[in-house]
């Protein structure tokens, strides 16, 4: 909300430097938002501060609005601009505009005047320059107050020229689909039901509390005026002016909640600023309100003001406060007061708003800081949260750098499971991504274009996939995913699967998730535990579900503090060149617990034999010292599985 | 034997010059002393097969060399140690580059440091769906349908109206409402999105954090005292507080906490948008609605929350200009 210091004034006596004003605004809610500005014209001067509006309170994008909380905060007199008090003439029955609604669920109010022999023209320096420094162009007298009254009160207004209505009526109602209308900018809407219009012979005039339409408009020969004020559904012209891509002054003030009584203070303002500076004849007409939005009045409990601040504030301040804001007392008791609400603040809903009301004007700084000294509660942080904080510790100790990557991708039109975003400003961002290998592969390339020739990547972050119809919130999945990836040219394909496999082998260990197989299925390499999909690698990286893996975690144990004697010895086997020999492995490992570790290299140690076969070596280190009997295990073993065990090798650990 | 003895005295001496040069002393070791084919081992295993006389003359004599070549071993190992430490091509002026390490986003490092802090204050962490039912993301936040505070949050829909993308960790407040009972104290950190076009300061996603309490006696006043502290934790102990109102609408009454700009120390400049103070967070004693929603007293216990963008945060505590570099390529670990 933009205020210009100098019509702030007229409202509040105040002796203070704009900066000064706009610090205390700052503190009851109204952020200065931007650098005060010097606007300058002609003779005319003024700072204009600009603040933050955080669209609850509707009576803060009115000048007086503001001015009414700064002066409470202030403990200055706040003075209400003079409306028209003068006698208003009664029209003829032919002279009335009638008012007719045929859609009263949009419509709450709509309040008019007519105005006869006036006289359109220029306006005065000092409104132009009120407006001007608000931001607002002049247009003509007429037009301008309005503008002014809405910026003054909140209440958007609209004058319309009578000489140009075919008929003395106005109807509002839904628009029909297809309808047209010109807006007085010039732009041509095409309307549908979910619009309502203010319509003259049929005709769409203006669009029901977003913009006037051209047909009607005020100008330099107008002489007889319609002035409506309006309270129209808030829900209605927050959704139609998104629609129609309007967002003006009107829109603005109308998309917040208005109170309908507000318009007869707007109408009886701008009745007195017509009169004064276009001249004319005021003529009563209708005010379409069939009802009348009752007042409210609430309980204030004084032990509420102390549950929620810790304080007592003395009961005269509380009272000060209120009556300042417009709060009006309606009875009191030791305990509490009920006090009736100011229509204006239509943002006030339960009794701690009011309580936030007195704390704001009492000022925030004025609260003592406390620290809590009651016992922490219960730990309920998840498991699977500190499993991933463990996952990426892992990670960064084996060398791996972690990056974060954008989840809203381009969409797949294929991939039925990809969740697509119904609204998305920027198509190339409006799917979920289903894996996160492709966001990662695309900043190892950052790496090798900055001349790193290897990176080792990892992400954590979460993959999402539909099921089913999308209708349902259960369709939606969303899994907790590490994925590693090894990036650049520089290490060769076995290279960089060696790598992977150890990285995922370390955390595995730390994990004590043993056994783990790689289950082959066509191209795809499943890690599994106990027949549970832990995720899936490749030569250059792996994924992993950590839910799954939070689920596998035992309990690793790489301590030993006895010594142990321990002997190494070759096993080489011979199987189908096409078997993998992982399993093989684990189910050695699994014999029994004097196998410590094995190690088996068959990249490098696989030797072909005849066209059928292979030769792997399985290095096996036995602890304890009698192991024949685990050997002869093995060697049954092997064979069972249809291979043959071609040499053994011992090598004596002496030393 | 007492050939034996003394060739393998003459062998040893030789093998013990070469070995020297090589520092395999292990290997040394074995070819005489290992349990199956060491020489002086094979000598050992013939005394059982010895008269007894033999036995005197020889035992003595095995041991003997079995001792001297033994501590030789040791000897030779200490003093080829001693020469490589000595080595002068071992210069330790000369820098090496560091061991490879892995580096956590900047994004994780600020969750990690905030998450000390309140672990150590009882904080427990929680976390939950990112795809949210308009339910736990707005109405449970005192957000009922076409309320214009709805404009703060530009929201992705997934299936419109009510399947959307979280707009704010708040949705996570509202969810551990729902579902444990109070006292709670909890931290939520969180990648959250936002229907808005990318630009250095703005994307469609980023992440807040979110914490709260609720309790028996809880008030603002206790609010005021975990942010100071937290403050104080974050920007060191000199940092200058405001608290101001500000409404949102989870929380009444709402406060906004601003820290006095770093750089200008409140005369403005262009970090601090001319204002003299950076925003940091807002807060507030949660809603009575939204405690009645959640399915809590709100005349038994109150609580408060405050929420914070952390993108920001890490940017400027990283020297990352542009909030998409933080989450492409275009920011790299060297």
């Amino acid at each position: 909300m933009k205020i210009p210091v100098e019509w702030l004034k007229e409202y509040i006596d105040l002796d203070k430097t704009p900066a000064e004003i706009a610090k205390s605004f700052t503190t009851i809610g109204l952020m200065l938002d931007k650098p005060i500005i010097k606007y300058s014209k002609g003779n005319f001067s003024t700072e204009v501060l600009d603040l933050e509006h955080r669209m609850d309170r509707a009576d803060w994008l009115s000048i007086l609005g503001c001015s009414r909380d700064l002066a409470a905060f202030e403990k200055t007199t706040f003075k209400m601009p003079e409306i028209y008090s003068g006698d208003i003439k009664k029209p003829s029955k032919e002279q009335i505009v009638d008012i007719k609604v045929e859609c009263p669920d949009l419509v709450n109010r709509f309040n008019t005047r007519t105005f006869k022999k006036i006289k359109v023209g220029r306006s005065p320096d000092w409104l132009k320059n009120r407006l001007e420094s608000y931001g607002i162009s002049s247009i003509n007298n007429i037009v301008d107050i309005t503008n002014y009254v809405m910026v003054e009160t909140g209440q958007p207004m609209h004058a319309q020229d009578l000489s140009k209505f075919q008929k003395r009526e106005i109807l509002i109602r839904k628009a029909i689909k297809g309808e047209k209308i010109t807006t007085l900018l010039g732009e041509t809407i095409e309307l549908t039901e979910e619009y309502f219009v203010l319509t003259q012979n049929g005709m769409p005039i203006v669009l029901g509390g977003i913009v006037g339409g051209k047909d009607t408009a005020v100008d330099e020969h107008t002489a007889e005026i319609v002035l409506d004020a309006g309270n129209y559904n808030q829900v209605n012209i927050r959704k139609s002016s998104r629609r129609a891509k309007i967002q003006n002054e009107t829109v603005l003030r109308y998309d917040k909640f208005l109170h309908p009584k507000l318009t007869e203070i707007a109408i009886e303002r701008a009745t007195k600023l017509i009169l004064e500076l276009a001249g004319g004849e005021v003529y009563e007409n209708v005010d379409w309100y069939p009802k009348e939005t009752p007042e409210r009045i609430m309980n204030l409990r004084f032990a509420r003001i102390k549950t929620l601040s810790g304080m007592d504030i003395p009961l005269k301040e509380v009272e000060s406060i209120l009556s300042a804001l417009g709060y009006v007392t309606a009875g009191s008791s030791k305990e509490s007061m009920s006090v009736t609400v100011p229509y204006f603040r239509t943002d006030v809903e339960v009794e701690d708003d009011i309580v936030a009301d007195v704390l704001r004007i009492h000022d925030y700084n004025n609260i003592p800081t406390v620290h809590l000294d009651i016992a922490p509660p219960k730990d309920i942080t998840p498991e699977i949260y500190l499993v991933e904080e463990q996952l990426r510790d892992i990670c960064k100790n084996l060398g791996f750098h972690e990056h974060i990557t954008d989840p809203l991708v381009e969409p797949d039109p294929k991939n039925d499971k990809q969740i697509k975003l119904e609204n998305a400003i920027s198509q190339e961002k409006s799917a979920l991504r289903t894996e996160m290998y492709t966001s990662l592969a695309k900043v190892a390339e950052s790496y090798t274009k900055n001349k790193i020739k290897t990176s080792y990547l990892f992400e954590l972050g979460k993959t999402y996939e539909k099921q089913g119809s999308g209708n349902d919130f259960a369709d939606y999945n969303e899994s907790r995913v590490l994925q590693v990836l090894i990036g650049g040219d520089e290490l060769t394909a076995k290279e960089k699967a060696k790598t992977t496999k150890r990285v995922l082998a370390s955390i595995m260990r730390d994990f004590g998730i043993t056994p783990y197989a790689i289950d082959v299925t066509g191209d795809m390499n499943i890690v599994m535990h106990e027949n549970v999909v832990l995720g899936e690698i490749k030569y250059d990286s792996f994924f992993l579900y950590t839910e799954a893996l939070k689920n596998a975690k035992g309990i690793p144990n790489r301590i030993q503090s006895e010594y142990k004697q321990t002997k190494t010895e070759d096993i080489s086997v011979v199987m189908p060149k096409t078997t993998p020999v992982g399993p093989v492995f684990w189910k050695i490992k699994e014999i029994d617990e004097k196998i410590g570790s094995i190690t088996c290299i068959p990249e490098e140690l696989d030797t072909i034999i005849g066209e059928k076969n292979k030769n792997v070596l399985f290095k096996i280190n036995y602890s304890g010292d009698n192991f024949a009997e685990t050997r002869e295990k093995i060697i049954v073993l092997i064979n069972s599985l249809g291979m043959s065990v071609r040499e053994l090798s011992s090598i004596a650990n002496d030393l | 034997m007492q050939d034996d003895i003394n060739n393998i005295r003459k062998m040893f001496e030789k093998d013990l010059e070469t070995y020297s040069k090589s520092g395999d002393f292990d290997e040394l070791y074995l070819k005489y002393f290992s349990k199956t084919h060491g020489l002086v081992t094979n000598l050992l295993k013939k005394i059982p097969s010895l008269s007894a006389e033999e036995k005197r003359t020889f035992g003595t004599s095995i041991n003997t060399i079995q001792n001297e070549l033994k501590q030789a071993i040791t000897e030779a190992k200490a003093a080829f140690k001693t020469a490589t430490i000595n080595d002068p091509a071992i210069d330790l002026s000369i820098p090496e580059v560091p061991l490879n390490s892995g580096e956590l986003h900047p994004i994780t490092k600020t969750i990690i440091e905030m998450n000390k802090f309140f672990r150590y204050h009882g904080y427990s962490i929680a976390e939950g769906p990112e795809i949210e039912t308009v339910e736990y993301n707005f109405r449970k936040l005192n957000l009922p349908e076409g309320h214009p505070a709805t404009d703060l949050q530009d929201t992705l829909f997934v299936k419109e109206p009510d399947i959307l993308l979280r707009t704010h960790t708040s949705s996570i407040e509202s969810r551990i409402l729902s579902e444990y009972e109070p006292p709670l104290r909890v931290i939520v950190p969180g990648k959250v999105y936002r229907n808005e076009t990318a630009n250095a300061s703005n994307l469609g996603f980023f992440h807040q954090y979110q914490g709260f309490v609720v309790d028996k006696g809880v008030t603002i006043q206790h609010l005021k005292g975990i942010l100071e502290e937290f403050h104080k934790f974050l920007f060191g102990e000199n940092v200058v507080l405001r608290f101001r109102y500000k409404y949102y609408p989870e929380v009444s009454p709402g406060m906004g906490v601003d820290i006095r700009c770093q750089f200008c120390e409140g005369a403005g400049c262009t970090v601090c948008r001319q204002r003299g103070w950076v925003e940091v967070l807002g807060s507030g004693m949660i809603h009575y609605n939204t405690l009645k929603m959640c399915g809590i007293d709100p005349e038994e216990y109150t609580g408060f929350a405050f929420g914070m963008g952390l993108d920001r945060l890490a940017m400027s505590k990283f020297g990352i200009s542009d909030i998409r570099k933080l989450y492409s390529g275009e920011m790299i670990y060297v």
